[in-house]
């Protein structure tokens, strides 16, 4: 069948192909594109002493020169960062391992791996607080062998760490496996018989062939990071807090919907940024 | 062809399923009820007041929704108002605690049952120091208290005087955790105590009405200095839980020796055991933490808005009101006269002399906003 019996533009036919896109498309018109403008616009278009409104950057200066609200950006894009370099390895190992063994142990670890992605992350939250938190289960781990007790993450900035790594292991292990699932047996076998080491096989042939669901992963996951809400909320700091709870809490507590949004159209900036990331490896992906 | 024609109609008929309104109404006889309340409370109603009340009101069930918090329930109040607007079902009737002068002119509007009005029969027994409005029934207390480990701590040393409890605090370093103010009222009131303490100790200073910019800067740095000089000598080093029960984790977890609680919490927390037999409850004696009553609305558009008023009149009869005292650990919304001389002698720990109610509105978002630039950040963590 040609392409354009599938899209179904030839010869004046009704546009199948066009209609049934028509509804995501609307969706995501009414409901993420027309917010981000409506959003920008309040932010800029503030109301003056007259009554009546005027076009002012005044949130946006009120922002950028707020320590605290600087904290707050800071903190979110450290969290982001620190996350994506310990999700990366560690995934990338796992899902190394689980493209090239094979047998029950295999079997074990990938459900181990995709298993939080089945815990709630309220509830992985308390887990947390019990397991790593002060007086808990690997304080009295230790304890019972004469050890002493750990620095507890628990209200300090690794807490959230710890517990967003945790919740975005399966995810990442997924996008990076299906990745790998493109590296035929055949090259490496091809590689490993011209006499190349483990290395250099990762290096030479495994690695620019996972390029793109490296970039997708990373993409996927910060984004997520970055507008993470629950783990921050409970297991972070008061202050600096991260983004997502900054602007709840601006929302809510402090009833001031207009800074709210101007948190978010900035944090919003940020993960555009990551966005475009993914969309241009998925058009390349598109192209090969 | 024959697949395209499947697909378009397939397709067009799942987009039609999809965008169709979703179809709801209110149940004849099923009082909808709503709680931003803490899972306590939820429990009580859930085993104590629902089996008691249908049995008694055969014909009426009640349908118990959690709407998270209070803004949660302002969210319900609002689509309430547009029904009321639009002579729409509103899908609730009955909110366990909310203040109904939410959403802004909701009692001009005829949203809420004038209960004064209304007739029910136990109406006179309520306390009057805690009737607010015309428009809610009082029908639970709950205090702020200083929950300690008595393991750790001889009953015969607890604080009784905010004085008493920094210097406690400052001689004992990171024994004592209080929750962010705006996640929690335990930890929301014990700031607020801090400020009164700061302020001459004198509740009447703070209303509603009074609330300037100059006036809370002038009254609510000192309390920052304060809370400030705190923070070092605080759990982990000047480290602030975000809620209430993560508060009573930390207890339980023996992490720390004493922490504000909310009176119902700590007490159902003993009883439950989440916190040991061993665990001590203290009111400071010169000016107690601030706590309120919880006073319940009903939506006068409900469907079920007589049985509604049932229930109200229900939830202030003895029984109910014992239960509240021996199962929530409240204290009751009528008047000590219509409570067991026995139940007030054995809750005479809670049962308090005054309770001092810290004023909403801006003043809470000043504390709030304040709390966290002042408060929050400035911590020396080398310490």
């Amino acid at each position: 069948m040609p392409a354009s019996d599938i899209v179904g533009r030839a010869r004046g036919r009704v546009p199948t192909g066009l209609l049934l896109v028509a509804p995501p498309v609307a969706l995501v018109c009414w409901m993420i594109i027309w917010p981000i403008f409506s959003a920008i616009a309040r932010t800029l278009w503030l109301p003056d002493p007259e009554g009546g409104r005027q076009l002012s950057v005044a949130t946006y200066t009120f922002f950028f020169t707020d320590s605290y609200s600087l904290n707050n950006l800071a903190i979110t894009l450290w969290t982001t960062g620190v996350c994506a370099a310990f999700l990366l390895p560690i995934c990338l190992s796992i899902a190394l391992y689980l493209r090239f063994a094979d047998g029950k142990l295999a079997a074990y670890v990938q459900g181990l791996a995709i298993f939080p992605m089945f815990v709630p992350s309220i509830i992985l939250s308390y887990a947390l607080i019990r397991v790593l938190g002060p007086n808990g289960t690997v304080d009295l781990l230790l304890n019972s062998v004469g050890l002493p007790k750990i620095n507890t993450p628990y209200l300090t900035p690794w807490g959230p760490v710890i517990g967003l790594v945790w919740d975005n292991i399966p995810i990442t292990v997924l996008i990076l496996l299906s990745g790998l699932g493109a590296v035929s047996d055949q090259s490496i076998e091809a590689a490993r018989d011209v006499g190349a080491n483990r290395r250099s096989v990762f290096w030479h042939i495994i690695l620019p062939r996972i390029t793109n669901s490296i970039l997708v992963a990373i993409s996927f996951t910060v984004l997520g990071i970055f507008s993470a809400f629950t783990l921050p909320y409970v297991l972070g700091p008061a202050a600096p807090e991260m983004m997502g709870p900054f602007m709840q809490r601006t929302f809510r507590d402090l009833n001031d919907p207009t800074t709210a949004i101007t948190q978010a159209v900035i944090t919003f900036c940020f993960c555009i940024a990551f966005g475009i990331f993914y969309v241009r490896s998925v058009a390349k992906n598109r192209k090969a | 062809m024959k697949r395209r024609a499947f697909m378009l109609s397939t397709g067009i008929a799942a987009a039609g399923l999809a965008l169709l309104p979703q179809i709801a109404s209110a149940e004849e006889g099923r009082i909808d009820w709503y709680t931003g309340s803490d899972q306590n409370v939820m429990d009580f109603w859930t085993n104590i007041i629902q089996p008691q009340f249908e049995a008694a009101n055969p014909g009426i069930t009640l349908n118990l929704v959690d709407a998270g918090d209070n803004a949660g329930i302002i969210a319900i109040a609002e689509r309430a108002t547009a029904a009321l607007a639009s002579g729409a079902d509103p899908q609730s009737d009955y909110f366990e605690n909310h203040d109904p002068r939410l959403p802004a002119g909701a009692i001009e509007n005829g949203l809420y049952v004038n209960i004064k009005e209304a007739g029910l029969s136990n109406y006179d027994k309520i306390n009057p120091l805690a009737i607010d409005t015309d428009y809610s029934v009082p029908y639970r207390g709950s205090q702020v208290l200083l929950a300690y480990d008595t393991t750790k701590l001889d009953p015969a040393d607890a604080p009784k005087t905010f004085a008493d409890l920094v210097a406690w605090i400052k001689a004992n370093p990171g024994e004592f955790i209080y929750n962010r103010p705006d996640k929690g009222g335990s930890g929301g009131n014990f700031v607020r105590r801090a400020i009164y303490e700061v302020n001459g100790n004198d509740p009447a200073a703070f209303t509603v009405d009074n609330f300037t910019d100059e006036s809370s800067e002038t009254m609510l740095e000192p309390a920052w200095a304060l809370l400030q000089d705190l923070a070092p000598s605080l759990f982990d080093g000047g480290s602030y839980t975000s809620g209430n029960t993560q508060s009573i984790q930390l207890l339980s977890q023996s992490a720390v020796t004493m922490i504000p609680a909310w009176s119902d919490q700590a007490l159902q927390a003993i009883s439950t055991g989440v916190l040991p037999e061993t665990t001590g409850l203290v009111q400071l004696s010169d000016l107690g933490l601030p706590g309120g009553f919880s006073r319940s609305v009903i939506l006068a558009n409900g469907t079920n808005r007589d049985a509604a008023l049932k229930l109200a009149d229900f939830i202030l009869t003895e029984d109910i009101q014992s239960a509240v005292l021996t199962e929530l650990g409240g204290f009751p919304g009528v008047s000590w006269d219509y409570v067991s001389p026995e139940l007030r002698e054995k809750f005479a720990d809670v049962i308090p002399a005054s309770i001092p109610v810290f004023p909403g509105g801006d003043w809470e978002v000043a504390i709030n906003d304040g709390w966290y630039r002042n408060v929050a950040p400035n911590v020396d963590r080398s310490q």
